[in-house]
This record gives structure tokens, C-alpha cells and sequence, in this order.
């Protein structure tokens, strides 16, 4: 008896391992290319959440106009992209552009269509229509890799954009003018508007602290400096210990020194980013002024739902003061683009319709971004406001760190929360930047 | 969906190709002479599991070593360089210190403690309920328990209500908060207090137990020869717990040299809070995997001298039965 159960168990167990052996022959599954086609075009798009759906609403119209079919998918992964073009493998027709220290080869490849390409007799359109600091390179060159410009030809087209490095205050407390040099902000009196200190500032955001401090510096630095000082020093090719980044670091630590900054600089290295605006709104105000992004509004009205705070009425902000006027029109941000990277019908016409003002307002109502169109109109008065930053800058400059090697950029961010702590160890705290500079940019 | 198909080849599949293995192993080895059976048989059986142990344990160890000799993206040899870096950049110079740091002061509170309110708690009624409490922190989270300390290390600027439980405590008796986790002469005492804190009651649940099991006979007999209670605990007790002693001591040791949730959560290695198992994260996470494969190989070098001792202490105590 046992032995028949036995032989059969194990029949049981060989049929079983048959059926996995051809389900898993069966698993791999197949990534359908649509082919050069004018019915169909497909998308990738690392955006989730409200940006994914911001997307999917400047999409819609797209299909009833033209009846073409997007295929949107979110591909997280930065790096997949370059592991098809690597591969060989098929590339989506439309997708956001490489990183930085890609863009030259990919052009010169062929991967990348250029935007002229796409628009067509669209194209001087969309360059008069755009911020001029998105698709022009500085000032006597013809390439600007950050914004996908090789040999004068454009290759990423802007959709969307950010400006950074603004100067939040509370209407009710600050009711002075927006200050010309950052001469004039440090010489702002907080008392004469019943303020403890000039300014608030909070650089703790677990594992990537540090990270507002850097986009601090980076609004010193690039002010103190041409472009191109600033790219070259993103991409390893001056020294931290160079004697205009130092000035940047002692500039920045004006913004934190105990005698301008609220609670001191232990307040400012245990406060989280969402919490360094509140003492904006306590009364006595702790201080006049943050420095942050579009985004922070949110934590304002979070933090203190009583108020009831409204943009333009009770909280504001002016853009970053100039520091040395030779550099205006230098400007913190960053942008959107998409680069055609099979040239259909399907593909330009979607290239096209998302250069219109049309697709950029949807993007534009849905809130939390600038579109990459000047003559948007904005509900939201903080976006109003934020266009016409974009509109004065010459050069948008990205935050250094998030271009900058991962080990580069945490070393950076950490030698600002070292410093802010003890001013006294900048030299050396530059020191040990360079040694990181030096592994950190080494291709191997 | 093709994921689905994946998971179920390993939760079925896998248990089913070990059944099909020794069903058909079986079957062929009952065929054969009776002496060759006996032969065979143990090591048919053993296959698998030293099968699963290269694979999962051996293989990963070689390949670690081997990665510790080549660059960030495996493509070339580079020698001793991964070394050199580990053991001449000041940032992974001060994480070494920082272990040091842990792992002489980690082990000897957690074992110190656990030891002495083992055998203080050995001679009062209440000690289950007081065992209990030290005992509460040990199943909460390393994670968790991090959180928990975040609160109570919290900082508000001077002059404000202070939400940190020990600032406030500060503050009544008026002194001034204290940054914890940001001032470098505070910081690393405060993480490996927090270590103390979660692990204490397991040290002296163990040592405890082994104490349980030394004879009354052996104490009374001393007390009667006129030993008095620090006599007792210095000249019996202690030499009698030794063994357990040191291996919770070599576990707390090996704890020490793992330290990684607790940093990472409070400080993420800011402020020169760095230990050993954060810089190997930091740098697979920066893509050095060479770095970090040399980390891990100090890591595990520093470790196997502990193990040894450890398994030798296992061994004897299995002897002593």
C-alpha cells in the first residue's frame, strides 16, 4: 500500500514540476513596439502621483483631437533608458532626456531627434514662446548640455519648470520692499518689524539633510560667479578649495550665524525643512525671512490651519537678491523636457501639441509647476509671481548636488550641516571636499 | 502577472523539486548494493542543504572578498586600493573610531547592566514585574525605538517649550537644551545609550537564567563558611556565570560591530555619528560596491574571531552536559 502510494505521489510530483516547467517557459512576456506609426505613439515618464495626473489631463485632449493613442508608462528606473539605447533595444517614441554627461554622445548617435525635427515649422514659435533661459545656451557658446543644446541645435523640448532660491515672509509681519542686493537683505533690522532674527532656516531631512543648505549656497554661489564657473564646478572641474567657493561658503554662513538666524545654528541643524517657516507665522514673528522653493506654501497652510493662509495676502516671497550685479539673470531652477526619440507622425504631433499654450495651461491649472511658456496665465498668485522670476533669468541654473556625482553630493550636503555647526572647520571641511572631488569624478 | 507566475515557481516549485530529489534519489539508491546504500545515504541527504549553503552563504563570501579588489563597476582589478581608501579617507577613519566607540562601550553597559540587575533583582519579590520592564524594550524595533528616541532627544531653540522629554527635564531644573544627536561631544554617547537601552534587558534575561541554575547548596555552603554577600557574587557567582558571560558579551560584541538602524535613523551618520555599517551602506548606495565589499570584508574579518570564541564556548558548554 505504501509503495502504490508511494509511485504515485511521485507521478503527482512529476506532473506537477511539468506544469511550473511550462508555466515558466510561458512567463517571459513581450514588450509590443508599435512600430513607426501615426495611429500610436508611446510614452515614458518617471511622474507619479498629482505630476502623473497633471499628464494624463494634458493628454486627453491630445486623443480626441487626433484620435493618436498615447501609451503612457512610468519608468522610474533614470537608468533604463540608457540601458536600452546600451542594448540596442527598442527605445519609446517620447521620453524625458538623458542625464547631463550623456546628451553628446546620444546626439551624435543619432538617439536624440531634435526638437527642430519634431516642431518643424512649429519651432520658432516654441522658441519665441518659451523662457529664453530654457532654450538659449549662455552668452558666446553653442552647446548647453543641461538644457539639450549641442552645436546650436535644440534636442529637449521644455514642458514644465521650477524656480528655486526665493525668499518667503509673512505680509503681516514684513511689510518693507523687496530688497535689491543681499547687501541690503543682511542690513534689514528684524526688530524694526518686531522680528527676533533676519532669518529662518531648518537643514534636517533624515538621510538627505543638508540638502536646503545646499540649495542656499548654490543661490550664492551662482551669483558670485558666471555660468559657466558654476557648470564647471558641478562638473568637477574647479576645487571646492577654489577661492570663489569658499566665498560662496562664507557667504551662506552669513544666513546662518547665530546673530541672523533663528534659535542658532542647533535649531537650524535639528529642525526639519517642513518646520524651518513657522516661526513666520508665531507671534513675535522668530524670524522675517526663508529661503526655499515654490513647494513650501503647503507646509505653511499644514502647520497652521487656523490662519487660514492665502497666498498673496498673507505669505509672499521676492526672488533671491542680486550679489554681485554682474551676474543677474543667473537663476536657481529646473525644468521638464521630452526628446523624440523615434521620429514618427504619431511622435511629432504630440511633440507639437505639447509645445501649444494649450497643453501647457492644463499643466499650468493643475497647479504646483510653472509651464515652460511665458505668456501663461496662473490662478495660484505664489505661480504668478514665480513666472515672472523665470521670465527675468538669463541663465536657469540646476541645484549643483543633484548634478554632481551621489557621493559628491552627499559629501557636499554634509560638509554644509558640518559647517553651519562649526564655521571653524571650513578650511578643512574644503579639504576633505576636494579629496571626494578627486575619487568621485575618476570614470572607471 | 509574469511575477505572480514567479512567486509561485518559488513558494510550490521549490519545495516540490526537493520532494521530486529525494523521492528520485531514493529511489535509485534502494537499488543499489547495501554497502554502497550506507555509504551514500548521508551524503544524499546532505547535498541540499550544503547545496543552498554555497550557494546563499560560500558563494556570496568569495564574491564579496573578490569584489573588494575591483573597481565600482567590476570591470578591473585594482588591487589593495578599496583598502587604502577604507583605511586612509577621514570619513571612514572616523566611522572606525565610532565602532570602537560602540563596541567597548555598547558591550560593556549592555553586559555590565544586564549582570548586575540580574543578580541585584535575584534578591527581591517584585522581580518578574521589574524584570518585565527592562525586558520591554527588547522586542520593539531597533527602528521603532530610534523614533522613540528622536522624540526624547528633540531640541527647540532656547527660550521656547521644549518638546524633547530631556530638555524639558533640563529645563526644570533651568539649564539650557541641549542639541543630542548634533553636538559632536554628545551625539555618539546618546546612539549608544539608545543601543543600551533596547538591548540591557536581553543580556540579563540570559544571565539570569544561568544564574537561576547555580545550586543554592554552593551559596548557602559559602555563607556558612562565613563569605559575605560580595564575596559570594565576586568568588562564586561571577567565576560560575562566566561562560554565559562571554557569550553574551561576544553577541553583544558582534552587535556592536553590525550597529546600523539606530545611527542611520537618528543621525544617518551626520555629525561624525558614522559606524562601520553605515559607510558600507553609503557606499553600495553610491554605487562603490568595491568600497563597500571592502567594508563588509573588514567587518567580517573583525567578526570571525568572535564567532570562533563564540562556537567554541557553545561547544564546551555542550561538553559540560
Amino acid at each position: 500500500m505504501a509503495e502504490v502510494f508511494g509511485r504515485r505521489l511521485s507521478r503527482a510530483v512529476a506532473l506537477c514540476l511539468g506544469a511550473l516547467f511550462l508555466l515558466a517557459a510561458c512567463g517571459g512576456g513581450s514588450n509590443g513596439n508599435t512600430g513607426a506609426s501615426s495611429t500610436d505613439v508611446t510614452v515614458w515618464s518617471a511622474w507619479g502621483g498629482a505630476e502623473l495626473k497633471a499628464f494624463q489631463d494634458v493628454l486627453a485632449p491630445f486623443h480626441t483631437k487626433t484620435g493618436i493613442t498615447v501609451h503612457l508608462t512610468t519608468v522610474r528606473d533614470a537608468n533604463q533608458l540608457a540601458i536600452n539605447v546600451d542594448a540596442g533595444t527598442s527605445l519609446p517614441d517620447i521620453a524625458n532626456g538623458p542625464t547631463v554627461d550623456k546628451v553628446k554622445d546620444w546626439v551624435s548617435k543619432g538617439v536624440m531627434k531634435s526638437v527642430e525635427t519634431a516642431l518643424g515649422s512649429d519651432f520658432n514659435a516654441y522658441i519665441s514662446n518659451t523662457y529664453p533661459a530654457l532654450t538659449t545656451p549662455p552668452a558666446g557658446k553653442s552647446d548647453d548640455l543641461y538644457i539639450g543644446i549641442v552645436a546650436g541645435k535644440h534636442y529637449e523640448m521644455m514642458v514644465k519648470t521650477q524656480v528655486k532660491g526665493l525668499f518667503w515672509y509673512n505680509k503681516k509681519v514684513y511689510t518693507g520692499p523687496a530688497p535689491k542686493t543681499f547687501d541690503d537683505l543682511l542690513a534689514i533690522n528684524p526688530s524694526q518689524y518686531g522680528a527676533q532674527k533676519l532669518f529662518c532656516a531648518g537643514l534636517e531631512s533624515g538621510s538627505a539633510s543638508g540638502w536646503p543648505a545646499s540649495d542656499q549656497i548654490d543661490n550664492i554661489i551662482m551669483r558670485q560667479n558666471d555660468a559657466t564657473f558654476y557648470t564647471n564646478w558641478i562638473e568637477g572641474k574647479v576645487k571646492f578649495t577654489d577661492p570663489q567657493i569658499k566665498l560662496g561658503y562664507q557667504t551662506y554662513l552669513k544666513e546662518v550665524s547665530s546673530a541672523n538666524v533663528y534659535g542658532g545654528p542647533n535649531t537650524v541643524l535639528s529642525t526639519n525643512f517642513g518646520k524651518a517657516g513657522d516661526p513666520l507665522f508665531k507671534t513675535p514673528a522668530g524670524c522675517l525671512f526663508l529661503e526655499q522653493a515654490t513647494f513650501i506654501p503647503s507646509f505653511f497652510t499644514q502647520d497652521f490651519p487656523a490662519l487660514n493662509l492665502k497666498a498673496g495676502t498673507d505669505y509672499d516671497f521676492f526672488a533671491h537678491p542680486s550679489v554681485d550685479s554682474k551676474y543677474d539673470g543667473n537663476v536657481n531652477g529646473f525644468y521638464d523636457n521630452f526628446v523624440m526619440y523615434n521620429d514618427t507622425p504619431a511622435a511629432r504631433a504630440l511633440m507639437k501639441y505639447m509645445a501649444t499654450s494649450d497643453a501647457q495651461q492644463i499643466w499650468a491649472n493643475d497647479g504646483g509647476t510653472l509651464a515652460a511658456i511665458k505668456s501663461i496665465n496662473y490662478n495660484d498668485p505664489v505661480y504668478k509671481n514665480a513666472a515672472s522670476v523665470a521670465a527675468s533669468a538669463k541663465n536657469l541654473l540646476v541645484t549643483a548636488g543633484d548634478f554632481m556625482p551621489s557621493d559628491m553630493q552627499a559629501a557636499f550636503w554634509k560638509s554644509l550641516l558640518n559647517v553651519t555647526n562649526n564655521p571653524g572647520s571650513l578650511d578643512s571641511e574644503l579639504k576633505r571636499l576636494d579629496q571626494v572631488q578627486a575619487a568621485a569624478y575618476k570614470t572607471s | 502577472m509574469d511575477r505572480i507566475i514567479t512567486a509561485v515557481i518559488a513558494i510550490i516549485g521549490v519545495p516540490l523539486v526537493l520532494l521530486g530529489y529525494i523521492y528520485a534519489g531514493e529511489w535509485v539508491i534502494e537499488r543499489l548494493p547495501a554497502r554502497v546504500q550506507v555509504w551514500i545515504r548521508p551524503y544524499f541527504w546532505a547535498l541540499p542543504a550544503i547545496g543552498f549553503a554555497t550557494v546563499f552563504m560560500v558563494y556570496p563570501l568569495l564574491r564579496t572578498v573578490v569584489l573588494s579588489f575591483r573597481n565600482g563597476a567590476d570591470t578591473q582589478w585594482i588591487g589593495w586600493d578599496n583598502y587604502v581608501y577604507f583605511f586612509t579617507f577621514p570619513d571612514t577613519l572616523t566611522s572606525l573610531r565610532n565602532s570602537l566607540l560602540w563596541l567597548v562601550f555598547y558591550t560593556l553597559f549592555a553586559v555590565g547592566l544586564g549582570l548586575i540587575i540580574a543578580i541585584l533583582l535575584d534578591r527581591v519579590r517584585y522581580e518578574q514585574i521589574a524584570k518585565i520592564a527592562i525586558f520591554l524594550p527588547v522586542p520593539i524595533s531597533a527602528v521603532a525605538a530610534s523614533i522613540i528616541w528622536k522624540f526624547m532627544f528633540d531640541y527647540q531653540p532656547p527660550g521656547t517649550v521644549q518638546t524633547g522629554t530631556l530638555n524639558a527635564l533640563l529645563g526644570s531644573f533651568g539649564a539650557q537644551p541641549v542639541a543630542w544627536l548634533v553636538n559632536s561631544t554628545t551625539n555618539n554617547a546618546a546612539l549608544i545609550f539608545v543601543g543600551i537601552w533596547s538591548i540591557t534587558g536581553f543580556c540579563m534575561v540570559i544571565i539570569s537564567a544561568s544564574l537561576k541554575s547555580i545550586s543554592t547548596e554552593v551559596l548557602e555552603a559559602a555563607r556558612i563558611d562565613g563569605a559575605n554577600e560580595f564575596e559570594i557574587i565576586r568568588l562564586i557567582v561571577t567565576p560560575l556565570l562566566w561562560p554565559t558571560i562571554t557569550v553574551v558579551g561576544t553577541t553583544m560584541i558582534i552587535n556592536a560591530l553590525k550597529t546600523f538602524d539606530i545611527v542611520f535613523v537618528l543621525t544617518s551618520g551626520a555629525y561624525d555619528t558614522d559606524v562601520i555599517a553605515t559607510q558600507m551602506f553609503r557606499q553600495l548606495a553610491n554605487a562603490h560596491y568595491g568600497r563597500a565589499a571592502a567594508v563588509g570584508v573588514v567587518l567580517f574579518v573583525a567578526i570571525v574571531p568572535l564567532l570562533v570564541v563564540n562556537i567554541r564556548r557553545f561547544q564546551q558548554q555542550e561538553e559540560q552536559r
